[in-house]
């Protein structure tokens, strides 16, 4: 049986059940944020959430997520506002951002269960690889958006998606709307 | 947009003095590239779409009814934030409020040709010495004609703002130019009493909006010569805008070419075998066909492709076909690889590089000799090669990371017989690259997959063909020897040199399409002076060589983050320090003494060994240290290290460099970690060893790449300067792996003279 959540919809996937999770949601269900990195659970690109808990998408077949719920990097938030993908752009994190949906969603997953992490609980629980070199900036982000969910702090560093072009003309004085809307 | 005449983007350069004599010389030099040179087109349009609310105002700038401005940026954005910096120097010079910029990719036009890496790549391919100047400059200007012809829009080389910077504020100069002289018009004004601030053209009181004016703008002619703006109270250049992909990058949204859906899309594996000059000979197809999901098959004569409807069940499929391949002539070995560079090291070699006279100031003097070793150093980005085809009637279209796009493109026609023109490329973002996206295969076999099983095809490799099948930046081998003066300073240093000749392979798989296997045998043995790049760099030394001994490694290799440089400075820095220690002097002091020429790179250093707390390099303090300077910029690197139960442990890394004029320093500060990250890899792992013809490392894991948990402290400093900006891509790679291996001879008493320092002894 292959019929689990992701992102709080239901789905049954109609393809072998030794399929590893990642492609059915890259590959099935488009949902490509959560990306493909070694196949071995080794680099951490495909990391999800299962449960509340941090998961290499690779390493679990869909017939293991039977009537379990998943979420990816598309529905951490609606729209960029989870403190963590807040913290990022704030802290300018990502550089070529191929590695960054693991390593938010391995962030995000250690947050909800401890907003204060030590430098010794950040490193065991983000074990993830860069090569571009993000992890001078990574403790501190991770810090940053636990202060945010401590409600010590509030960030407004990244934009949501889709500002309508009336909305852009209002805030933005060299903007104006377009003609014939 | 018709009729303006485009002044944007062409080559600037005086064309070199040329008599009838010295072209036949440039002819003759440049392989018979000369001869049409008359007959090239001069001028080029910009080839930019534009939606019907949008106006085309050059090859780099578009402003829209509503506002906005897209900005063009020619170069791949492999997370080194061209895609922010190009566009901010633009949004700077225009006036722009920085919210109402966009960014879109350039397509392939001459208009993007990258001629500064050109006009190094000549420089350090031909070397100067024993060439007339005037030979050079018709050299010189020829390759970059040809490049022009040819739209080399190189990313590499830590070039993109050194390159496109001037380019970019000339475009925008022009375009603030024509949206001054539309609303001078309006107001029936002289326009150059004008000036722009937030994307308002301004005139005293009055204020007009781009948007108001830009359709009559872009039907104006530019004045002949950029007209500047003149300094802005609160300027974009410098300042620490948030980099405009990073929203993209935290929702899962930013789009790779792995990342693209197409209604009727499948997917595609492959499987390529040994390294050589490799031939598919065999599979089983009868257990092969029985492959769950599987849908397609593509044989050939070099590979196997799979195709199913999800890229596991083609993967998997693979190995049901169990594929067995034929390589011609001896399989690559790390055993063989070591031979051919211990034979080359003892072999005659160029002399690339002579100051002073090293065989007079040797003769019957006591000299000083190491020998150092590089492993071969893979590229390893998280993004696996991927491209993403599409037959479209009688064309193709091709999603893919690439920094030669016109060269990708030229590659995918020749491979299937299609012309270049029916070839759309769509250039997408890299997951990485460290310059892995020089490399065509992806492209080409996807291509290849598409048009045989005639719909939309993603081809995937797979971490193992990752390994196996990008070159890695190539392995070295060095013998250093000098001989010093009273004091113990060096006197003359002879540099020798064992490596591939990378950059003729580079050359040959990137110009004429040639097999890896090809490349590397057809460029053995050639002189390579940009494989020896940056030996020696920096110290005024009175007799000074650098030789290189081409090897025959029989391994295929590439460019990579740093290049030659991530191991010329390993030897000369290691060096330097074995002899300061000889000397018992400060490493610091020892190093400075030779650094009177290179007033730059000194004071790095001197601000470094401040910053950091520099005890004198004593024994037992752990701390070692390294400078370098390339693409213009200069580096000193002081690190803390040493050996414990747990293996190599990197504490600390204090970093100062001066890479001039900084665009903006956010990005500026992410590049230099990053390059320190690279080199940290690099020097703890990031390798493999060969057998049989094949990487013997298949995983991820098996790479030895640093995690979050060996991220020592990091702290970087910015020397202030007004300089043209220098490289920032590269320019931390290098002083690592010597900073290191200084510290823990500092440490330990035991010099580490091989990459990775974790290997076993020379």
């Amino acid at each position: 049986m292959t019929r689990f959540s992701v992102n709080d919809r239901p789905v049954e996937y109609r393809m072998d059940p030794e399929t590893p999770l990642l492609w059915a949601l890259r590959d099935a269900s488009n949902l490509t944020g959560t990306k493909y990195g070694c196949g071995t659970g080794e680099c951490g690109a495909c990391t999800v959430d299962i449960d509340g808990e941090a998961i290499r998408s690779c390493l679990v077949t869909i017939a293991e997520c039977e009537g379990r719920f998943v979420t990816t990097i598309e529905a951490l938030s609606r729209d960029r506002s989870h403190p963590v993908q807040q913290a990022w752009v704030a802290e300018q994190v990502p550089q070529c951002g191929f590695c960054q949906s693991g390593m938010i969603m391995a962030a995000a997953a250690l947050l909800r269960t401890n907003s204060n992490p030590t430098d010794a609980e950040i490193d065991a629980a983000i074990t993830n690889i860069c090569r571009c070199g993000t992890y001078p900036r990574i403790r501190g982000a991770i810090r940053r958006a636990g202060r945010v969910l401590r409600g010590e702090e509030r960030i407004a560093a990244a934009p949501p998606p889709g500002i309508r072009p009336e909305d852009a003309a209002r805030a933005v004085p060299a903007m104006r709307k377009p003609p014939g809307s | 947009m018709a009729g303006i005449r485009d002044t944007v983007g062409k080559d600037k350069r005086r064309l070199p003095h040329v008599s009838r004599r010295s072209l036949l010389v440039g002819a003759t030099a440049a392989g018979g590239l000369a001869i049409a040179w008359s007959l090239w087109p001069r001028d080029y349009s910009p080839n930019l779409t534009a939606a019907p609310d949008e106006h085309v105002f050059n090859a780099f700038l578009k402003i829209g009814d509503d506002g906005h401005i897209s900005a063009i940026v020619p170069q791949c954005e492999m997370g080194q934030g061209v895609t922010t910096l190009l566009p901010q120097i633009m949004a700077d010079e225009l006036g722009a409020d920085w919210r109402t910029i966009a960014v879109e990719t350039a397509p392939i036009s001459p208009l993007y040709t990258n001629t500064l890496v050109v006009d190094e790549d000549s420089a350090i391919f031909t070397p100067r010495s024993g060439v007339p100047d005037f030979v050079q400059d018709v050299r010189g200007w020829v390759r970059c004609e040809w490049a022009v012809r040819h739209a080399v829009m190189l990313t590499a080389n830590s070039s993109s703002v050194r390159m496109f910077e001037a380019p970019c504020r000339d475009a925008a100069a022009q375009a603030r130019a024509l949206l001054m002289m539309a609303a001078a018009r309006r107001w029936d004004a002289d326009w150059e009493a004008c000036d722009t601030q937030d994307g308002f053209v301004i005139l005293g009181a009055k204020k007009l909006r781009f948007a108001e004016v830009a359709a009559a703008a872009a039907l104006l002619e530019p004045p002949a010569e950029p007209v500047y703006r003149a300094s802005s109270a609160d300027p974009l250049y410098g300042k620490e805008l948030t980099r405009l992909d990073l929203p993209a990058k935290v929702d899962g949204s930013a789009n790779y070419a792995g990342d693209i859906r197409l209604p009727d899309m499948v997917f595609a594996a492959i499987r390529q075998g040994p390294v050589g000059a490799t031939r598919l000979k065999s599979i089983d197809r009868k257990a092969g066909m029985k492959s769950p999901g599987l849908l397609h098959i593509v044989e050939h004569e070099r590979w196997l492709a799979t195709v199913a409807r999800n890229w596991w069940a083609a993967n998997r499929a693979l190995d049901r076909f169990a594929p067995v391949f034929e390589t011609e002539g001896a399989p690559v070995s790390s055993d063989r690889i070591d031979k051919a560079l211990k034979s080359a090291l003892k072999a005659d070699a160029f002399r690339i590089r002579s100051e002073g006279d090293v065989g007079e100031a040797m003769a019957g003097r006591t000299k000083v000799a190491a020998e150092y070793a590089v492993a071969p150093a893979l590229h390893a980005p998280i993004e696996t090669r991927t491209a993403t085809a599409a037959p479209d009637g009688a064309k193709l279209r091709v999603w893919v990371a690439t920094q030669a796009p016109a060269q990708c493109r030229d590659a995918i026609a020749r491979a299937t017989g299609l012309a270049p023109a029916a070839v759309t490329l769509f250039p997408m973002m890299a997951g990485g690259s460290f310059d892995a996206c020089l490399d065509h295969n992806v492209a080409v076999q996807a291509a290849i997959i598409a048009l045989q099983i005639k719909r939309p095809v993603q081809l995937a490799w797979s971490r193992a063909e990752e390994i196996m099948r990008v070159p890695p930046r190539a392995p070295a081998r060095a013998k250093l020897t000098a001989t010093l003066n009273a004091a113990g300073g060096i006197d003359a240093l002879v540099t020798r040199i064992a490596v591939p000749s990378t950059n003729h392979e580079v050359r040959d798989r990137l110009f004429d399409n040639s097999p890896p296997d090809v490349a590397q045998r057809a460029s053995a043995g050639k002189p390579d002076a940009a494989s020896v790049e940056g030996a020696a760099n920096g110290y005024a030394i009175p007799h000074l060589a650098v030789d290189h001994c081409p090897a025959d490694i029989g391994l295929p290799t590439a460019r990579w983050r740093g290049n030659a440089d991530s191991y010329t400075a390993f030897f000369t820095e290691s060096f330097v320090d074995e002899m300061a220690a000889r000397a018992g002097t400060d490493a610091l002091s020892y190093r400075m003494a030779m650094l009177g020429n290179a007033p730059l790179l000194a004071r790095c250093l001197l601000t470094a060994t401040s910053l950091g707390g520099w005890e004198g390099g004593l024994s037992g303090t752990a701390q070692g240290l390294a400078c370098h300077s390339m693409r213009r910029s200069h580096i000193a690197l002081m690190a803390t290290a040493r050996q414990s139960d747990k293996g190599l442990q990197v504490e600390q890394l204090v970093a100062v460099v001066d890479a001039g004029r900084l665009v903006n320093p956010a990005i500026a500060r992410q590049q230099v970690e990053g390059g320190l990250i690279f080199g940290l890899a690099a020097a703890v792992g990031a390798t493999t060893d060969y057998e049989g013809g094949l990487a013997t490392a298949r995983k991820f894991g098996q790479l030895g790449l640093p995690r979050l948990s060996q991220t020592p402290q990091i702290l970087i400093e910015f020397v202030d300067s007004d300089r043209d900006p220098g490289g920032l891509g590269e320019i931390g790679v290098p002083v690592v792996a010597p900073a290191i291996a200084n510290a823990l001879f500092a440490a330990t008493g035991r010099r580490i003279r091989r990459l990775p320092l974790s290997a076993h002894p020379l």
